[in-house]
């Protein structure tokens, strides 16, 4: 499906990235395989995820590049991407999945809880598409498929950066797709569902079961047993995404869990209201908005009493 | 005059011009004590000048309202929290929060310089976040406040040209959706506006973007120009902002919304909405083979693919 393509794949020394580069280089492709090798928190970087990978491609057979830069560096990004053009000659496909955590409730997050997140998934995620979309758009042809988060299309407690950064990841996937549709380059976003390191830490087992005692809402989407689901799984829709028959799948979302994959729709007007004589006023509002715009609306995190 | 924010402190932060001032006027005209910031700037962020605010400072208390200038950068963590500072300072508490303040710099995406980028999510996305974060700490101890966001169109539904603003802009509705999560159960709302109106920002997209848009079939943000609309002065955004901050829209939380010239619509959320399941691994062929009669029904690529002229 992908016989002389090359493709990078961000973050690809474990988890879903590691499934994605064993799946595109098992459709045919040849893979950059980047992974800074850090902790869950973005700490001590190593080579090692990186070129395991690498060696597990080599073994089956498929061909396979290392790279241990940081997306988050606009100057190491373009290193990446230039990995690919010198090893391969060109590139065809970007999957941006790296990415690291730092929960914690808004009214005690840091500063530099909030830039390390966003640095990695945002700024990331702009370096790797900013640095490859100049080759595609040369070559008239790419596949780009970054990797969004329900954390922030539906909205998670404890996570402000990361709910951010992946929601952000979103507008940047439609403004790329509008931006690069022209030239035959696409870009979908995956919002992935998965047992990995980053969703089976003790942290997030501990916060989960915390908001249910306190009966704070999460939109599970019939998807809670995350303990269950293989990060391989989602790698399928991924190669799709990045073959030549998804050439007209551009600025799309789809969220991939086990056997599973759903369209995501995008944010629609649901409900109007309308003044066309005049401004409006503070009564107009009072007496309208509850019956129409605001109708039935619940609030995801009630008040409780202190 | 009205009494609806009588009592209450507000902060917004972008109140020296367009939308921000005119959300500054309208909460003082309900009552509220207002801190009107603005650096002063021009759209793409240069320069700063201070009687961008003490004009709307002046023009607040020549009505008979309450307000004071502060001239600190959203963008700045410190000076956030300085912002902020200046609400209890001057006022004794902060009970409305409107994050407002914006910059410019559109460039097509292979184009798009480092600076270009790191300039407007400074700005709107850190912006947001610093203000917010600073806010909700005296709000969580007052067990109440009311926290509203500028996103945009140009994020939520994308916008050709604009990769930093609308990722900025999109992400600002992700923090206000999980904002709201961690904030709601101590009396806070936390919602968003993506606001259209004639403002010195608008102004800056050339008709010619426009015209090169719908000469390349790229789809424009999707239904923010339902028509010519008579009415979009940015003091047909502000009373729905100054709606989201008053007692009466305290059940109102997490929702983002498009207010333009007269047209208030509330915007759904993201959700799964066509699903193929198996049993077992799909393979990328099976999924290529029932993709176009499923998932992939009815979908349209925002922007075909053009031969090289």
């Amino acid at each position: 499906m992908l016989a002389g393509r090359v493709a990078v794949v961000t973050g690809a020394g474990r988890g879903i990235g590691r499934g994605v580069a064993l799946a595109l280089a098992a459709a045919g492709a040849k893979v950059v395989v980047n992974d800074y090798g850090v902790n869950l928190d973005g700490s001590a970087p190593s080579a090692g995820p990186a070129f395991d990978v690498v060696a597990e491609i080599e073994r089956a057979g498929g061909e396979a590049a290392g790279s241990t830069e940081s997306v988050a560096d606009w100057s190491s990004a373009k290193r990446i991407i230039d990995t690919a053009v010198e090893r391969f000659g060109r590139i065809d496909v970007l999957v941006t999945c790296a990415g690291v955590l730092r929960d914690r409730m808004i009214f005690n997050m840091s500063e530099e809880e909030w830039d390390a997140v966003l640095a990695v998934h945002l700024k990331g995620t702009f370096n790797c598409v900013r640095h490859a979309c100049t080759h595609m758009r040369e070559q008239r042809y790419g596949r780009i498929v970054t990797f969004s988060s329900g954390a922030g299309l539906f909205g998670n407690p404890g996570q402000a950066n990361y709910g951010a950064a992946k929601s952000a990841i979103g507008g940047l996937t439609k403004v790329a797709a509008r931006d690069l549709g022209r030239y035959g380059v696409t870009v979908n976003a995956i919002c992935p569902v998965a047992g990995t390191r980053m969703t089976l830490s003790d942290a997030y087992l501990r916060a989960r079961e915390l908001r249910h005692q306190q009966g704070i809402r999460r939109e599970d989407r019939g998807v809670a047993d995350i303990e269950r689901l293989d990060p391989e799984d989602v790698a399928p829709m991924v190669v799709y995404l990045a073959s030549e028959q998804a050439a007209s799948v551009n600025g799309q979302f789809f969220l991939c869990w086990g056997n599973a994959v759903a369209l995501i729709s995008q944010p629609r007007p649901v409900k109007t209201l309308f003044k066309g004589d005049g401004y409006w006023t503070l009564d107009d509002l009072e007496r309208l908005a509850p019956a129409t715009v605001l109708e039935g609306l619940v609030n995801p995190a009630p008040p409780k009493e202190a | 005059m009205g009494e609806r924010l009588k009592g209450r402190v507000a902060v917004v932060t972008g109140a020296g011009r367009g939308i921000g001032r005119a959300i500054a006027a309208l909460m003082a005209a309900e009552g509220a004590a207002v801190v009107v910031n603005d650096v002063g700037a021009a759209v793409d962020g240069s320069g700063a000048a201070a009687d961008v605010a003490d004009e709307v400072v002046r023009a607040i208390r020549a009505e008979g309202g309450t307000a004071v200038a502060n001239h600190d950068s959203v963008s700045d963590f410190r000076a956030a929290e300085q912002i902020v500072g200046t609400a209890i300072r001057e006022f004794g508490r902060i009970d409305v929060l409107v994050n407002n303040a914006g910059i410019l710099r559109d460039r097509m995406i292979f184009n798009m310089s480092e600076a270009e980028w790191d300039a407007v999510v400074a700005v709107h996305l850190k912006g947001t976040f610093n203000c917010t974060r600073h806010a909700a700490v005296h709000m969580r101890q007052q067990r109440g406040g009311r926290i509203v966001s500028m996103s945009s169109t140009s994020g939520v539904f994308g916008n050709t040209g604009q990769v930093n603003y609308g990722a900025a802009k999109d992400g600002i509705a992700g923090l206000t959706r999980v904002a709201a999560r961690d904030l709601g159960r101590y009396g806070i709302t936390v919602n968003a506006v993506c606001p259209g109106a004639a403002t010195r920002m608008t102004a800056t997209v050339p008709e010619s973007a426009r015209e090169a848009r719908a000469k390349g079939r790229i789809a424009g943000p999707a239904g923010a120009r339902p028509q010519a609309l008579a009415h979009m002065g940015p003091e047909n955004v502000a009373p729905w902002v100054v709606y989201l901050a008053t007692d009466a829209a305290r059940d109102v939380n997490g929702q983002v919304f498009f207010v333009m010239g007269g047209l208030i619509a509330l915007l759904d959320y993201p959700a799964p909405v066509r699903t193929i399941q198996k049993e077992g691994r799909w393979t990328p062929e099976e999924i290529a083979l029932v993709f176009s009669r499923t998932l992939g029904m009815d979908l349209v690529n925002p922007a075909p693919v053009q031969e090289p002229a």
